[in-house]
């Protein structure tokens, strides 16, 4: 497969199907394994990471559950595809900017991906739509036992799976999800929520992970610690806060609808209006426009604009996929310019028109 | 003898663990034996190269010797220092992790609140328990063989633990 189908197509995770999917984009399992008798990534020589790849791919090719990867190596890919992959959140920034072999593998729904030679020799992930933290795990388990036949993995009796870093030693399990929660930031309980989250020691961040700004009212949440805690206890810390989040958001949503339904169907009207006409738009403005119209798709007031056509334009308006869209680097300002464009035609057949006040 | 984890089952292992000069012992069924999996590796260490006298060296030895301060030096395989540890915070390689683990349950307790793993582990370390079960019961025989001066029965049973070990 070439990245061409990229251009039109978005993941299995961004689809919106899952549940709870107006609240829980996305689930994610992350498991951080070694090969055991090779030096980690940092300090591996070039002919030693090379032959970490290609142990990789051995196994990948031979993985069992029978899902066809599509394998690439990062280091043969332009600064272009790789921005590509990194908001499809296939690869992480670190893997799209490093240097010497690297690999990404993902099946075509993009649920399932691994990067060879991360900080870690692997990095598996599971992505799923909505709030589907268990079956995501459920999901990975085979895959990782499959792959561990293959590849012995660095393993210490007290310390358990070793990894470069510290913090994600023991299960190396990182479970997150990423949530749209605008009613707890309109209300100002965003806060109260992280300080929460924090006490049971999850942690809140931005879209893209660590040391990222929340934008637009996406958060993601993820546990902190890896050590001293099985991977079932880690997705059940998770699962002892998400319903009750989900809840307290959907109250605050009713909430607004009651007492300022005209302040919030005025700002979404805004947002659409400027998505489907504006002639020039920054990524920052977008995002947070699509995220007031998202929640008006979510509390009814949209109804010809779907939750996929919504996570479409989320995905391909930014900046590498614009790029890859056009087929060439763009500035910024041109980048606004295709931006303001794209969004337009993917609300095209609505002209306008699908704003229903009620 | 009762397994001290789950109360039902009976005692099939004797772990040893020595964690900060303090010596635990674990009397555990062969079941919690394996979820509980604790310091195999340590333990099947600890066997390696034992002479018969060894075997009847007093806990209290045995600790001393499974102790001995390692000192912090660089790391033989990927060079890393205790220093460049600290400073970059980030391993090298899974030998660091023996390197420094004089100073790791301390920082694992700050970021982790926990220095134990507890979940869980490849299906070859299950083989390796498995092993290391075998291991133990050689060495009750051997026990047994060298308290009824049956040292040609010993000796037997000591090459079968050399193999086993040098197989490991
Ligand atoms: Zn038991
Ligand atoms: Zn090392």
């Amino acid at each position: 497969m070439s990245l061409d189908n990229f251009k039109t197509n978005i993941g299995e995770w961004l689809q919106g199907t899952g549940p709870d999917a107006d609240l829980v984009i996305s689930s994610r399992v992350r498991l951080a394994r070694n090969l055991a008798n090779s030096p980690f990534t940092s300090v591996s020589t070039e002919d030693q990471s090379k032959a970490v790849s290609e142990r990789i791919e051995t196994a990948l090719q031979r993985l069992d559950g029978g899902l066809p990867l599509h394998v690439m190596e990062l280091e043969k890919k332009d600064v272009v595809e790789r921005q590509v992959l990194v908001e499809r959140h296939l690869v992480s920034h670190d893997l799209a900017t490093g240097s010497g072999s690297r690999l990404v593998a993902f099946d075509e729904a993009e649920s399932f991906s691994v990067m060879g030679n991360e900080e870690d020799h692997l990095r598996l992930q599971v992505m799923k739509s909505g709030y589907q933290l268990e079956e995501a795990w459920s999901q990975m388990c085979p895959l990782e036992r499959s792959l561990e036949e293959d590849l012995q993995f660095a393993f210490h009796s007290k310390y358990g799976y070793l990894t470069a870093c510290p913090t994600n030693v023991g299960t190396g399990l990182r479970a997150s999800v990423m949530l749209h929660l605008p009613a707890m930031v309109i209300t100002g309980q965003i806060e109260e929520m992280t300080r929460a989250a924090t006490k049971i020691h999850l942690a809140v961040r931005g879209l893209f992970g660590e040391g990222t700004e929340a934008q637009g009212d996406f958060f993601q949440m993820s546990n902190q610690r890896t050590l001293g805690l099985s991977e079932e206890q880690v997705l059940e810390n998770i699962a002892s806060v998400l319903p009750n989040i989900i809840v307290y958001e959907r109250k605050l949503r009713d909430e607004l609808l009651e007492r300022r339904r005209e302040r919030i169907e005025d700002r979404i009207g805004r947002a659409f209006g400027i998505l489907s006409h504006a002639r020039v738009i920054t990524s920052k403005e977008a995002l947070e426009r699509l995220s007031l119209v998202r929640l008006g798709v979510a509390m009814g007031f949209l109804d010809d604009v779907s939750m996929n056509q919504i996570n479409r334009m989320f995905l391909h308006s930014q900046p590498g996929h614009l790029q890859s869209l056009v087929g060439e680097p763009l500035t910024t300002e041109d980048r606004d310019r295709k931006r303001a464009d794209l969004l337009r035609s993917i609300l095209g057949d609505t002209s306008g028109e699908g704003f229903s006040s009620s | 003898m009762i397994c001290e984890k789950c109360q039902k089952n009976e005692v099939s292992v004797h772990l040893t663990d020595i964690v900060n000069n303090t010596k635990r012992e674990y009397h555990l069924c062969r079941d919690c034996a394996q979820s509980h999996g604790v310091s195999i590796q340590a333990q099947l260490q600890n066997f390696k190269n034992l002479t018969v006298p060894e075997f009847y060296a007093s806990p209290q030895e045995k600790s001393e010797t499974a102790n001995s301060p390692e000192g912090l030096g660089d790391c033989p395989d990927c060079g890393m220092s205790y220093s460049n540890f600290r400073k970059e915070g980030k391993f090298g390689c899974s030998r660091d992790y023996d390197l420094f683990s004089g100073s790791l349950d301390d920082l694992f307790e700050k970021i982790h609140a926990a220095d134990q793993h507890k979940g869980r582990s490849p299906a070859r370390y299950h083989e390796q328990m498995v092993q290391s079960l075998e291991v133990e019961r050689l060495r009750e025989s051997l026990t047994h063989a060298v308290s009824d001066e049956d040292f040609e029965q010993a000796a037997a049973i000591r090459d079968q633990l050399r193999i086993l070990e040098s197989g490991s």
